[in-house]
């Protein structure tokens, strides 16, 4: 599904060139489930960046369903990402002009002739259970339901890989766990995600667990026990790799 | 009908702009303020050049002779109507209808009335004589059955009197048998009668009238000449100034330069104002527009994350601002044209300027015209916000607007 290989992204920084992701190899089999975990500052999201072809890459390759996005137009990616990638970043990142059943529906103007509908978009918000909340708009969602209608607007065009940037970074521990559980699941169903989080906890989680350390990417070897709280409905075992 | 989708752009542009009003409100005003002083210009000029050329086709003369000293005042009483009573040798008139090019010539006997019932302010009285008048009688044939007979007076469209009733001027009473139909020029304020009665009602005015009125029976006023098929207005013209010494002539064409001399110091103030709008409106729209796409960075890389392409971005950007100018200009426009519609009489009054209402079809070009503009500075004014925007990563965008 996606495929890392030797990608290093260097920024200038003040007098010196800073390597936030150096030669980072990664895989991603299809219906996994994969973590990268790392403080603030590790890269973490700047390898999310590149792999969902949001930053171009210094050197290596990045590969999605066997396209090396680095040879991909711009436009051409743009259609990879709305077709195949749903994004949940670590905001809500939703349009604030716009109620929440329309912030679902957004991605769909962006794919003609992908399977979003508006009753489509009701029934993932009712999955996210915000079915009372379609017409609110986002400054009076909770952070909590703002982060499950940003999750239903990631599937609304049915992708095969949902990426997420520290999706449960400012939500309280019983919402976090809803999210994740809405997660689990979603994998249980097939879809493929990535995501990057600081909270060790949720390791346990991930069918595969990647550490980010200073630019450096190494693969954690299971399993991930939970610490504290082991969420209600979390499945154990991994489907296998592709 | 619904499509698949269920929700299209123009859903997702309005409710961007429905949304945030505060920055719909800005624009909406500014672009109204560009189209409404753009449309005025437009209109004044297309009013003024109308109405000339309504006004002018009806005197129907080819030249207009008058006394050397009063040519101002005998295209003032032309354009506006403002009263003026001045004379010259009505030898002159019989030189003049003799002379070669000279098809038809007509004189005439402009008084200054003083106020009467129907009036706010005085109007021109012009009297004509029946026998050589091409001015009126081309009225008088478009409308079978009124003939201009003893005492009987036809009134311009802007003196209040109806049909069938009385006029009273230097104690004289008129009776009204017409009324001309509007030209936005001085004829709508002044009322024709034949040179027999102006010399009996000067010749009552010492009795009847506050003051007394003098009408020497050898001068006129003016002469209206038509020229011969094919001959030049401005040889003629020339002609009768050698052979009548102490007049001046005023050719069609010259009336329209001077109304076009009249309209240049408003036109230039208000071409000039549009300018000046719209030098100013670029900038600042472009600030504004550039402040609110900065606002909305984090929200735009958010939609190019999703799967937005550059174009898409720039079509929203590009699809609320014309929005924004469409709909301010066809409010700016609008307001404009109820404003100078009421305010009609009164323009024409303190402009001193021949003007109507123009037609249905130039006010479409006026109004196309004073859309056009505000639409390519809202144009212009998004490129600064759309390179930003294009230029922009937008990954790092979304990742520095995180807490």
């Amino acid at each position: 599904m996606i495929e890392v290989l030797g990608v290093t992204k260097s920024f200038r920084g003040p007098g010196r060139e800073v390597r936030a992701v150096d030669d980072a190899s990664l895989h991603v089999g299809k219906g996994e489930f994969v973590l990268i975990l790392g403080r603030s500052g590790s890269g973490k999201s700047t390898l999310l960046g590149l792999i969902a072809g949001l930053v171009r890459p210094t050197s290596g390759s990045v590969r999605i369903k066997g396209n090396d996005i680095g040879l991909l137009s711009d436009n051409s990616l743009a259609e990879l990402r709305a077709r195949e990638i749903g994004f949940v970043f670590q905001f809500s990142g939703l349009l604030p002009t716009l109620p929440a059943l329309e912030n679902v529906l957004v991605p769909t103007l962006l794919c003609r002739g992908g399977p979003g509908t508006r009753s489509r978009a009701r029934e993932i918000l009712a999955r996210v259970g915000l079915t009372e909340r379609e017409d609110a708009y986002p400054a009076t969602l909770s952070s909590g339901e703002m982060k499950r209608v940003a999750i239903a607007r990631a599937l609304i065009n049915g992708p095969s890989l949902l990426i997420a940037d520290e999706p449960t970074g400012d939500l309280d521990v019983d919402t976090e766990y809803e999210i994740m559980d809405l997660f689990r699941q979603l994998n249980l169903e097939g879809m493929t995600i990535v995501m990057v989080t600081h909270n060790p906890d949720l390791a346990c989680f991930a069918t595969r667990l990647y550490v980010m350390d200073r630019g450096k990417l190494g693969l954690e070897p299971g399993p991930f026990p939970a610490k504290d709280r082991e969420p209600g409905n979390a499945a154990a075992g991994a489907p296998d790799d592709e | 009908m619904s499509s698949r989708h269920e929700f299209h752009f123009p859903g997702l542009v309005f409710r961007n702009l429905v949304n945030r009003p505060y920055r719909t409100i800005v624009f909406v005003f500014s672009f109204a303020l560009i189209a409404a002083t753009l449309f005025s210009s437009q209109y004044l000029m297309s009013g003024a050049r109308e109405s000339l050329d309504e006004g002018v086709s009806r005197l129907g003369a080819d030249i207009l002779v008058v006394p050397e000293d009063y040519a101002a005042a005998g295209q003032s009483v032309m354009m506006t109507g403002e009263p003026n009573t001045f004379f010259f040798e009505d030898s002159g008139y019989r030189k003049i209808s003799g002379l070669p090019g000279v098809a038809r010539a007509s004189p005439q006997i402009y008084i200054a009335t003083l106020f009467a019932s129907c009036c706010a302010a005085p109007v021109q009285m012009v009297a004509i004589d029946p026998e050589t008048d091409f001015t009126v009688s081309v009225w008088l044939k478009e409308n079978p059955g009124v003939t201009l007979g003893k005492n009987d007076i036809i009134i311009g469209s802007g003196v209040i009197q109806d049909t069938g009733r009385d006029l009273q001027f230097y104690g004289h009473t008129f009776h009204v048998v017409g009324q001309l139909a509007r030209t936005g020029m001085g004829v709508d304020n002044s009322v024709f009668v034949r040179f027999e009665d102006a010399y009996v009602m000067a010749g009552e005015s010492r009795q009847k009238a506050a003051s007394a009125l003098v009408i020497p029976r050898d001068r006129v006023s003016v002469v209206l000449v038509k020229t011969d098929p094919g001959r030049s207005a401005v040889s003629v013209a020339d002609e009768i100034r050698r052979a009548v010494p102490g007049t001046r002539t005023i050719v069609r064409e010259g009336l329209l330069d001077a109304v076009s001399g009249q309209l240049e110091a408003l036109t230039r103030l208000l071409y000039g104002s549009t300018v000046a709008i719209a030098v100013v409106s670029v900038p600042l729209l472009g600030v504004i527009s550039a402040m609110v796409t900065h606002e909305r960075r984090r929200e735009i890389s958010l939609l190019r994350a999703i799967g937005a392409k550059k174009s898409f971005v720039a079509r929203i950007v590009l699809a609320e601002t014309l929005s924004l100018a469409v709909t301010g200009s066809l409010a700016g426009i609008g307001s404009a044209a109820v404003i100078l519609a009421g305010f009609q009489d009164f323009i024409r009054i303190s402009l001193e300027i021949p003007f109507t209402t123009p037609s249905a079809a130039a006010m479409i070009a006026d109004g196309g015209i004073a859309l056009l503009l505000p639409v390519a500075i809202g144009g212009i004014s998004t490129l600064y916000p759309l390179l930003l925007v294009t230029r922009s990563e937008p990954y790092e965008t979304i990742r520095r607007g995180e807490p």
